[in-house]
């Protein structure tokens, strides 16, 4: 019943041509190999992008190529078991974050994570996805099925950074408006103050006409492959946006809720969403370009670097953008090598910081990240990705980087220049 | 030695089979592929699918836009030559039968010496296969058999177009009419899937503007 429960999944997913591309195009030339962190990390020939591909490619070559079907040895194809699927638990989950830097490296252009993904999505339907990222997806759906109730928690906790934030502006009347309808922008955090405080400072300095949204932004069905509960944790967010009348929905530092509401959930509507999809990133170019906060890059005197999350940068197309707000806000910026579209993966992404039973093999695949970190001689490391920092901070323990880790909101914030407060601080100590 | 009837029907015949049987493969195996829905983007765009599908199919010519060619410089210039060489070879079998006053001497010696790098990065591949652990692991009896062939392939072109006999012209053309007669059913058939892998990954990063990278958004 797994197994069946499983190939259907796979079935529904290879009925897409991106699918079909992936599996019959590779030809083992073995050029992805050393793009992966990690297999750079490891060395374990194992962890290779394309022999984690190739499980999932030779069960699809069972069915659908011509030659497999007859001959199965000569392309290595083979039905799927149950112990097949218990092998690509950690294929999927911890020895791929979905990172796409394979893709970037291949000649051909193979979209291997297509095939991991699929993969996520065949063991999610088969019950043996890692239970900590089915329970973190059902609780997103819990809290919009007892919005009341949730609504009372989070208006409490809402008003208590209310108070950080008037100390922070020296301003008794600076709020963070929950539900108002009509305003320009429906913000969307995470759970936890560090991505409301910043951006409430900086859209309070900024006047802007904003609300904050009742859900977070993560969306762990995405990680799954589960495509109907990653669509209903989205549709939250976009009814709670259509009942506000808001002109767009700016998503907070996180890389894979970006990607997916700016180009998957259009995707899945067939069509672009009724309103502007933009990342913080995006507004706080916009803001320092158009001079609407005043900037003291000197307050940011440390050397930094900026880690991109595979999500907004290779996957999002956010690679100029923080680079922009950086310069305008930072003295010493020194781009790790390589950056950008061949960035290097942190290792905690996908999900696997979630996942506490792998953090010894999360943080070993993290090594290279921590290796480049080092090489550039920075003492805070910029990234906007709560994911990535929580993995990067981890590094920063386990390989003594000796940085400070910070979102770029919270290093805007740093270098604001506010009227009756000398020096307003988010950097961690 | 071979009768003329035998390497007419080689040069000519068979060719004309195995060409027509592989073209009507491929054009049901991308009729089958056009059958299945496009994942176009449907957001609103950053940068221009167009560009980005030119960028896909065009980043092989392009060895420092690629971490995976600029470390591996050898293995990029190995895969040019490979290509050349199998572009070349595949040339000759139309050329020689179809366009014989165009192969002059200094035509097949060109062809021949195209061909011969083509030769040595198909054993320094064969050499990496079964020596690389993590090669031998996801190779199967498919990219061996794949890799002998058409290095024998490479070979008896060469072969055929410097010596130029009708004996050898005929082996080359038996072996190549079994040859497109298998590549349909292998992994030698990838570039079916790449005009079609091209657009779709291509076009994707073309629209979200990352490669080519949008840098000014308003």
């Amino acid at each position: 019943m797994t197994v069946e429960l499983a190939e259907k999944e796979l079935e529904k997913k290879y009925n897409k041509l991106t699918g079909t591309a992936a599996s019959n195009l590779c030809t083992h030339c073995g050029w992805c190999t050393d793009a992966c962190h990690v297999y750079q990390a490891t060395n374990d020939p194992e962890t290779t992008p394309v022999a984690k591909a190739e499980k999932v490619r030779r069960v699809y070559k069972k069915h659908h190529d011509w030659m497999s079907k007859v001959f199965p040895f000569w392309s290595g194809a083979k039905k799927l078991t149950e112990q097949e699927l218990d092998q690509w638990v950690e294929m999927a989950f911890l020895n791929c974050t979905l990172c796409e830097r394979c893709v970037v490296n291949c000649p051909m252009g193979v979209e291997t994570p297509q095939l991991i993904a699929a993969a996520r999505s065949a063991l999610t339907a088969a019950g043996k996805a890692p239970e900590i990222l089915v329970q973190l997806a059902d609780m997103a759906i819990s809290r919009e099925e007892n919005a009341e109730i949730y609504r009372d928690l989070f208006l409490e906790q809402v008003k208590e950074i209310e108070k950080e934030l008037q100390n922070h502006l020296g301003n008794p009347e600076a709020s963070i408006p929950i539900d108002k309808e009509g305003a320009r922008i429906l913000y969307v955090p995470l759970s936890g103050a560090h991505t409301i405080l910043p951006e409430a400072i900086i859209f309070n300095a900024a006047h802007e006409s904003w609300t904050l949204s009742m859900f977070e932004a993560s969306n762990y069905a995405y990680f799954l492959g589960d495509s109907d509960k990653a669509k209903r944790i989205a549709m939250r967010i976009i009814n709670e946006a259509t009942r506000l009348k808001v002109k767009e929905i700016v998503l907070t530092e996180c890389g894979h809720a970006y990607t997916l509401m700016r180009w998957e959930v259009p995707k899945w509507l067939g069509g672009p969403l009724l309103f502007r999809v933009r990342n913080i990133l995006e507004v706080l170019d916009e803001y320092t370009r158009d001079s609407r906060l005043t900037l003291d890059p000197s307050r940011n005197s440390e050397a930094l670097t900026y880690h991109d999350s595979c999500n907004l940068g290779r996957k999002g197309g956010l690679i100029e953008e923080p680079r922009r707000v950086i310069r305008a806000v930072a003295q010493d910026f020194r781009d790790m090598i390589p950056h950008g579209l061949e960035s290097l993966c942190c290792g905690g992404g996908a999900g696997l910081v979630a996942i506490a039973e792998w953090s010894d093999r999360r943080i070993n695949a993290g090594k290279p990240k921590a290796e480049q970190i080092r090489h550039t001689g920075a003492k805070v490391v910029v990234t906007s990705c709560d994911n990535c920092r929580h993995q990067i901070s981890d590094l920063n323990e386990h390989y003594k980087l000796g940085i400070k880790v910070t979102s770029l909101a919270e290093l805007v914030v740093q270098a604001m220049v506010l009227p009756d407060v000398k020096k307003a601080t988010l950097l961690p100590k | 030695m071979i009768p003329n009837s035998v390497a007419h029907f080689a040069e000519y015949e068979l060719q004309i089979i195995a060409l027509a049987t592989m073209l009507v493969l491929y054009a049901i195996k991308s009729y089958q592929l056009t059958r299945l829905p496009m994942p176009w983007e449907k957001g609103p765009k950053k940068g221009k699918s167009l560009a980005g599908t030119i960028r896909s199919y065009t980043a092989i010519f392009m060895p420092w836009s690629m971490e995976s060619s600029r470390k591996h410089f050898f293995r990029w210039f190995e895969f040019g030559a490979y290509h050349i060489g199998a572009l070349i070879a595949i040339l000759n079998t139309f050329t020689t039968p179809f366009v014989p006053t165009m192969m002059t001497p200094t035509v097949r010696l060109i062809f021949a010496i195209l061909i011969m790098p083509a030769i040595a990065a198909g054993i320094t591949k064969f050499t990496r296969r079964v020596s690389r652990t993590e090669l031998r692991l996801i190779s199967t009896p498919d990219d061996y058999f794949a890799l002998v062939s058409v290095e024998l392939f490479f070979i008896l072109a060469v072969l055929a177009l410097a010596l130029n006999t009708p004996l050898w012209r005929t082996i080359y053309f038996f072996i190549t009419a079994g040859f497109l007669f298998y590549v349909p059913f292998s992994k030698i058939s990838h570039y079916i899937y790449f005009l079609f892998a091209g657009v779709i990954t291509g076009s994707r990063y073309g629209w979200r503007g990352v490669r080519p990278q949008v840098r000014q958004v308003r």
